[in-house]
């Protein structure tokens, strides 16, 4: 092992029961480098680091830190041994000051040592000031912006000057310039020496960044090298984009023109502190089908649980000519706005038959009669497993089995959360097949959130970008294949 | 004989606790609450029951029904006085909110045994047997009262599957101990699921109150006895499976009569509380738990 | 030690301490009575704080602890009749291996199981001292042949300073660096292992010390008593009276402990005349808190100092 690998994780394999979270993993990571871990969700980054820092079990391969195997290791001894981690969402203890917060991380795991060394105070507050914190040093967390917490977090995990540095999602929630300053902050760590790994799931946010690129899908590697080369390989562009870029051609452009069925005016939404929407503003006609289009994180979920009621917001949301704010969530549905939402949200332990029966509660006996019959001939995978339990059916089924569920309750506007995710190109196909299907056979209008922009463009009549909490781009199909196309990842 | 004396008294005991039981593990299944004051619930059906049989002449049927439903109200007056606030109190941290409401109804229910015994008694109160008699079983005598009350407790559980399995109504119970938000996305309110829920549970919680004072008697201070051999229960049969809760009814019903006629009444509590030890260590999640 | 002078709560400590050591002067012996009781149940409360705000593991049976370490102590003065001071020397150790027991499964438990944890713990408890009547007086309880003192001012002086001893020991515990690793391993497990901590092993030791402090102010309350029964230390309704104590007092201020024992116990008796309603009155009143109050006295006024 050359003089400079400060970690080294060969063939690493995590299985959860029967899901293979991690694949056969090896990765090298050495001193005064930033290693960017990209994949999309479930692609198991976040795994792979979790591994790393003795959080969750190993099942299989080992992982080397210097001269030793850390493979076993529970995570206070990998820590101890010199490695940090920022994890994705912010921990601080709120009864403490920030700069207690810091003391905390450069104190002994004794059971004896009562009081802090002397030096310890003084160490804390040059790392706050390292990271910027010096101005809110006994300030309690719950009062701090949320850049400061993720300064704070930065602060802990490099207290006791680890030489492996682990980041979670370093720029979600941030401002174009926080992200600046963090990544100065993130080189300033690298500049030291110290080896840094970044897991992310946008290349694009940390190709400016990162020295190299480790790509990642299904819990194997797909590509290595630097973030250009990685950006262009043509596997990851699949996985990332779903392939090439084609806009159907028949679209009808009216739907724009017509007054709008949804309106969202400037909705935003905080997330304790962070701004996971930034006064997002989109209008759908009835009947239309938009896509809106972004990166996992990029805000699709909160916009779509905004939209159901299921989120506090700021803005107005009109859907129909009613007022969303003056309902509940289970009123919103009622009302004719569904959502098939990406976790899909099945009653596992209840049979197909039953699940697709809850959605139907709201119609009369014949017509959900009518609609059970029609959705069963969509969806002919279902009819063959009516009396099975929910949680016995592969990925795919349950999807299409959500999506049943939700058209059971004969929506006006149907919001299909990621339906893609994690599902073999087999199955997308027969989804985008039934998609089809049901826009021809009825006026519903269909809001789709997707990451797989090949899954996205064919169906819609208008496309929005989200990125970062903001829409960036608006319009149809065809322009969305010039314009955006390359430029997206 | 003692064998078959066992297996009918211990039947008909433990298809009480499965009752009360039953319905302590459904409010925590659909509505995340360990209900501490269940006992006291059973005991104030006990007590209004026996007086409303009494002291008011209604005579014994009406005064079970008025028993059951006293339970109904005193399990409503429980949702909405003490656990509702506590769940929607923007004072109390998330993550604090079980703790505060496991306080609050151990809390209430030392109120409720409190207060019964000052309204009214704290001797244990006893209701006239549903049917006079005894019969033999095989040569075992048995009180006709007993039988009625096993048949009683068998009818209940009957329509509580036929609720949860085959009306919609009961679906959507089923559906929101599974999925409370997939639930809220099919259009339906949760508070409304939940008002349900806890109608359910006072009914199941008087009639196993009304139906134990007739059985053993019932008083204000076993109030606690009453919630511990609940939980006992449900914790042994897994929290939130209300079939794993018939099962360890019976369990802890056999268990507890064996005890009791083979080695000590006073020792009847004792071997079900080491089975409870023993299955927390090995198997946390109970039975027929899910986790 | 800066962070130990800085709490305002040692401030209003202080005073408290004042005013209780000069109580005597005027007081009558059943006031002092009535303190010195309420004072043992300090600790008690305390020691509950310490593992549920510190460690983050809510015990809903602090009986256990306390019954295990007052029996062990009543039943070796009958029996041998050593030094009082053995006696409850043997209670705080068989509390401590107590301690340890339940801390198994918390460390394995989660949420609501553990808590149930702890009930079972009392009721096992419970039963065993009725079935070894023998030794342990069973429903009726014990007499214990030694006293600390039938003088009411010098029991008063004895758990006076019992209680200002372990509240300087609780409170400085939990402000030390081991109370900051406490409650981060309380408040978020994987963070405080992330962090170079060994979370199992801080919350064994903070059982211990939770169940050495109960332990002993167990054993200290039967000699002052001279009598142990079930009912005095076992029952789940004394249980409940701790963690409402704490509650009420403030959770996480540990001080806060102290105060709700005192405002609980004068409460009950200056509530007597209503005879079994008291207990009525009592719970009603701590139940509104909790709705109301949940941050408890202390707790309330420690929390207006931290708005900055």
């Amino acid at each position: 092992m050359s003089a400079s690998v400060r970690l080294k994780v060969e063939s690493l394999t995590k299985r959860y029961g029967g899901l293979v979270a991690v694949k056969n993993v090896s990765l090298e990571l050495h001193a005064g480098e930033i290693l960017g871990l990209i994949g999309p969700n479930g692609s198991g980054k976040s795994t792979v680091m979790k591994l790393v820092m003795g959080i969750e079990p190993v099942t299989g391969g080992t992982i080397t830190l210097g001269d030793a195997d850390i493979t076993r290791w529970p995570s206070h001894r990998v820590a101890r041994a010199g490695v940090g981690i920022v994890f994705q969402h912010s921990r601080p203890l709120h009864r403490q000051t920030v700069l207690e917060n810091i003391k905390l991380a450069l104190l002994p795991d004794s059971l004896l040592r009562l009081f802090a060394d002397r030096d310890v105070d003084t160490r804390a507050r040059a790392i706050a000031d390292r990271v910027g914190l010096s101005a809110v040093v006994n300030r309690h967390p719950s009062t701090l912006p949320f850049a400061d917490l993720r300064r704070m977090e930065m602060a802990k995990a490099i207290a006791r000057d680890p030489q492996v540095v682990l980041i979670d999602e370093p720029f979600a929630g941030l401002t174009l310039s926080e992200v600046a300053a963090f990544s100065d902050l993130i080189r300033g760590f690298r500049d030291e020496g110290r080896a840094v790994l970044l897991v992310d799931h946008n290349v694009k946010s940390v190709a400016a960044l990162v020295d190299r690129v480790f790509a990642m899908y299904l819990g194997e590697r797909i590509a290595e090298g630097t973030a250009e080369e990685v950006m262009r390989d043509p596997t990851v562009r699949r996985v990332y984009l779903g392939g090439e870029i084609t806009a159907s051609l028949k679209r009808d452009q009216a739907g724009a023109a017509k007054p709008p069925f949804l309106k969202v005016e400037d909705v935003s939404v905080l997330y304790g502190k962070a701004q996971a929407l930034d006064k997002v503003s989109i209008r759908v006609g009835q009947g239309e089908f938009v896509s809106i289009v972004g990166l996992n994180g990029a805000g699709k979920t909160t916009l779509f649980n905004a939209m159901s009621g299921l989120l506090p917001h700021s803005g107005k949301i009109t859907f129909d000519g009613q007022d969303l704010s003056r309902l509940t969530a289970g009123g919103i549905a009622r009302f004719g706005l569904v959502q098939c939402p990406e976790s899909r949200e099945l009653f596992g332990d209840m049979s197909v038959e039953e699940n697709l029966d809850l959605g139907g509660q709201h119609l009369t006996v014949a017509r959900r009669r009518e609609q059970h019959d029609w959705l069963l001939e969509l969806f002919p995978i279902l009819r063959e497993r009516r009396t099975q339990a929910a949680r016995t059916l592969s990925g795919g089924e349950q999807q299409m089995l959500a999506i049943a569920r939700a058209l059971m309750m004969d929506p006006k506007l149907l919001i299909l959360d990621e339906p893609t995710l994690g599902l073999a190109p087999v199955i997308l196909e027969q989804l985008g097949r039934a998609l089809e299907r049901l826009r021809e056979k009825s006026p519903i209008t269909v809001v789709l959130g997707e990451q797989n922009v090949t899954f996205a463009l064919p169906h819609a009549d208008r496309v929005y970008v989200l990125e970062h909490a903001r829409i960036v781009w608006e319009g149809d199909p065809m322009r969305f294949a010039k314009e955006m196309g390359t430029g997206y990842l | 004989m003692l064998g078959l004396q066992i297996l009918i008294d211990g039947f008909a005991i433990s298809s009480l606790y499965a009752i009360g039981a039953m319905g302590f593990t459904l409010i925590f299944g659909v509505s995340g609450v360990l209900n501490l004051s269940h006992g006291g619930i059973m005991a104030i059906a006990a007590v209004i029951g026996w007086l409303a049989a009494g002291d008011l002449g209604l005579g014994t049927y009406l005064g079970t029904l008025v028993g059951v439903i006293a339970g109904l109200v005193a399990s409503y007056v429980t949702y909405f006085v003490v656990i509702l606030p506590i769940q929607r109190s923007r004072a109390i941290p998330r993550d604090e909110t079980e703790i505060f409401i496991l306080t609050g109804t151990l809390l209430w229910g030392i109120m409720i045994q409190v207060g019964l015994a000052w309204l009214f008694t704290d001797n244990p109160v006893t209701m006239r047997p549903l049917i006079e008699g005894v019969t033999y079983i095989a040569g075992v005598r048995t009180p006709r009262n007993e039988i009625m009350i096993a048949v009683i407790c068998w009818v209940v559980i009957g329509l509580l599957w036929l609720l949860v399995n085959r009306t919609p109504a009961g679906k959507r119970l089923l559906a929101a101990s599974i999925n409370p938000r997939g639930l809220t996305l099919l259009g339906f309110d949760l508070s409304r699921i939940y008002f349900f829920v806890w109608g359910i549970y006072g009914v199941l919680a008087g009639v196993a109150g009304v139906l134990l004072a007739s059985f053993l008697g019932v008083s204000s201070a076993s109030a606690g006895q009453l919630t511990a051999s609940a939980f006992s229960i449900v914790v042994l049969g897994g929290l939130g499976s209300v079939s794993g809760s018939l099962v360890a009814a019976y369990v802890v019903g056999y268990l507890e009569t064996i005890t009791a006629y083979l080695i000590a009444p006073t020792l009847r509590p004792i071997p079900a509380l080491l089975l409870l030890v023993l299955v927390i260590y090995v198997r946390p999640q109970g039975i027929l738990g899910r986790r | 030690m800066k962070n130990l002078l800085r709490s305002p709560a040692l401030y209003i400590a202080i005073v408290v301490a004042i005013v209780a050591a000069l109580l005597p002067l005027w007081a009558s012996a059943y006031l002092l009575g009535i303190l010195t009781v309420a004072y043992y149940f300090g600790v008690f409360s305390m020691s509950w704080d310490l593992l549920f705000g510190f460690a983050g593991e809510v015990n809903f049976g602090p009986t256990f602890l306390i019954g295990l370490g007052a029996y062990t102590a009543a039943i070796l003065d009958n029996q041998f009749g050593p030094p009082i001071f053995v006696c409850v020397l043997a209670g705080a150790v068989v509390a401590v291996l107590g301690g340890l027991l339940l801390a198994v499964p918390a460390l394995r438990l989660s949420g609501p199981y553990f808590g149930l944890v702890t009930l079972v713990a009392v009721l096992l408890l419970q039963n065993a001292i009725v079935i070894f009547a023998h030794w342990t007086g069973g429903e009726i309880g014990m007499t214990v042949p030694d006293i600390l003192s039938i003088d009411a001012t010098e029991n008063y002086w004895y758990s006076l300073a019992f209680l200002i001893v372990c509240a300087i020991l609780l409170f400085g515990l939990s402000r030390s660096a081991v109370g900051l690793i406490l409650q981060a391993s309380g408040q978020d497990r994987i963070e405080a292992q992330a962090l170079g901590f060994n979370v199992t092993k801080h919350k064994i030791a903070a059982f211990c010390v939770s169940a050495l402090f109960s332990g002993v102010a167990g054993a200290m309350l039967i000699f002052y008593m001279g009598t142990a029964s079930v009912d005095t230390v076992i029952d789940i309704s004394i249980g409940v009276q701790v963690i409402i104590a704490a509650v009420l007092g403030g959770r996480r201020t540990i001080l806060g402990g102290v105060l709700g024992s005192i405002f609980l116990i004068l409460a009950t008796e200056f509530l007597r005349p209503l005879g079994q309603l008291n207990t009525f009155v009592v719970s009603a009143v701590a139940l509104a808190a909790i709705l109301f109050f949940p941050d408890g006295l202390l707790g309330y006024v420690l929390r207006a100092g931290q708005r900055e």
